[in-house]
């Protein structure tokens, strides 16, 4: 069943088009994984889905409905069915790790304070904060801020989960704690498009990975697909230098 | 010098002078409120308004802020009755302390608005926050715990020198007060003495609720002295 579909989308920052012509689409349950080299365009195919960085050209459609970002309504629904966890965070600093988690689903979506508490408490052991609840995100380490940038993600109870490069500001440590939280997440069905790094990882969650290069898709299929047999140069080359490391 | 202090005639009036404090209290308190809710609107404006809007309020601010307050007060109280305009030297005060310090306070704020995080406010906005709900639980929290010294500082500057100028065009807050009350019978040095160690109180009292309230409501650490 088809969850996501992103069709030919176009987008600019003034007058450098930093998406031309991506397309892509996503079965509800699996995991897609973008990777590509610094600057081609995978934070941008993310904040497109979110109605962030407005799309000049094609369209994006959840369950067969196609948003349009020019109604406010429209952005609305697509924003309560994904949900993003940006590559710096983003936390509001004037919140405490709670507050952070339990804002939007008790000011917006007004569902019951106890109820939120209960599931944001949860979740913050989930990603193993749960002694953190008091803290302000100055007061955390970047991995920390990470985790709870997830925890708030989660506590929206998106269908499709958009992650940012969310182990690059990790050690090594808290890398395997974050990508076994993707990893439950993924066990239990959560749709997700994931930017990584973390090859290895890919290759064992992804179920599609879509390599991207200055704004394009150069080639797209699964893991073993792509990193055992790329088939453009770019590919090879990309792969063969990070997968070096 | 042969001057004896009698302070006596001082204590006995003391009950008008303390009248006096209360009034330059409110005055003060009033002037900040409302220079503040200008500020933030100002503020707000020059960091999303569009152009049209936006020339206005620079215009108000630097004319405000070039010129001195009792040329704006004296404006109100001496200027405008030539246009048939005639507000009770209370109002004069009042209206003309909240403008200016909605100028003062415009360019605090606004540097508040501008170290406010584009990204915090991204995060909000896929959380589905509408942008007055993005002002209020993001932008103003983050500008109150930014900027919280400088208004604080600004409300000490309000409160002593701000409504001292009420004095001038016959408002009885405590410096009006202690003029009236010294012209009576020429204990100048008296009063004032007194008075001054009143502005000592006052502002202590105002810098440290500032201080415990900074602290319990945003997490600023100012220093009391
Ligand atoms: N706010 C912005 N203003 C102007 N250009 C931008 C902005 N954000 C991104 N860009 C440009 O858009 C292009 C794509 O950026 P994007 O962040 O999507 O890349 P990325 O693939 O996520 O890179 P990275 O792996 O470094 O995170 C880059 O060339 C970048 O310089
Ligand atoms: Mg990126």
């Amino acid at each position: 069943m088809l969850h996501l579909g992103v069709n030919d989308i176009r987008a600019s920052y003034g007058a450098l088009e930093v998406l031309r012509g991506i397309s892509m689409s996503v079965k509800k349950g699996e995991i897609s994984a973008l990777v590509g080299p610094s600057g081609s365009g995978k934070s941008t195919v993310l904040r497109a889905l979110v109605g962030l960085t407005p799309i000049t050209g094609g369209n994006i459609e959840i369950a067969g409905q196609t948003i349009d970002y020019r109604s406010a309504r429209s952005v609305r629904a697509a924003r309560d069915t994904m949900a993003i966890v940006f590559q710096q965070y983003n936390l509001f600093q004037n919140m405490t790790v709670m507050g952070n988690v339990t804002f939007a689903p008790i000011k917006i979506k007004r569902r019951p304070v106890a109820e939120v508490e209960a599931q944001a408490k949860k979740l913050l052991d989930l990603v193993g904060l749960g002694d953190k609840h008091g803290a302000y995100p100055d007061q955390l380490s970047g991995g920390q801020q990470q985790r709870v940038a997830i925890a708030r993600a989660l506590a929206l109870e998106p269908k499709i989960l958009l992650l940012d490069e969310v182990t690059s500001a990790l050690d090594p440590e808290l890398v395997t704690e974050v990508l076994d939280t993707i990893r439950r997440l993924a066990g239990e069905g959560m749709t997700m498009i994931l930017v990584s790094h973390e090859m290895a990882f890919v290759r064992e969650v992804a179920n599609q990975v879509v390599f991207m290069d200055r704004g394009e898709i150069i080639e797209s299929g699964t893991p073993r697909e792509i990193f055992d047999n790329p088939k453009t140069d770019r590919a090879q080359d990309f792969f063969s230098k990070i997968l070096r490391h | 010098m042969n001057y004896t202090f009698q302070y006596g005639v001082v204590w006995k009036n003391l009950g008008e002078l303390f009248d006096g404090a209360i009034l330059t209290f409110q005055l003060g308190a009033v002037s900040f409120a409302g220079g503040a809710l200008i500020g933030l609107f100002c503020a707000a404006l020059i960091a999303y308004g569009p152009f049209i809007l936006r020339l206005p309020v620079h215009v108000y601010v630097v004319a405000v802020t070039n010129t001195p307050a009792l040329i704006q007060i004296y404006f109100l109280y001496y200027g405008l009755p030539e246009f048939g305009i005639r507000w009770s030297s209370e109002a004069c005060l009042l209206i003309g302390l909240i403008l200016n310090a909605g100028a003062y306070l415009t360019l605090i704020m606004r540097a508040g608005f501008l170290s406010v995080r584009r990204t915090e406010l991204e995060a909000g906005q896929v959380l589905g926050l509408s942008i007055v709900q993005q002002v209020r639980y993001i932008v103003v929290p983050h500008i109150a715990k930014s900027i919280y010294p400088a208004m604080a500082n600004f409300f000490i500057v309000i409160l002593v020198m701000g409504t001292s100028i009420g004095s001038l065009i016959g408002v009885d807050e405590l410096t009006g007060q202690a003029i009236n009350l010294s012209s009576v019978n020429y204990r100048w040095l008296e009063y004032f003495t007194v008075v001054a160690l009143m502005y000592v109180v006052l502002t202590f009292i105002a810098s440290v609720g500032l201080a415990l309230l900074g602290r319990w409501a945003f997490r600023v650490k100012a220093r009391i002295f």
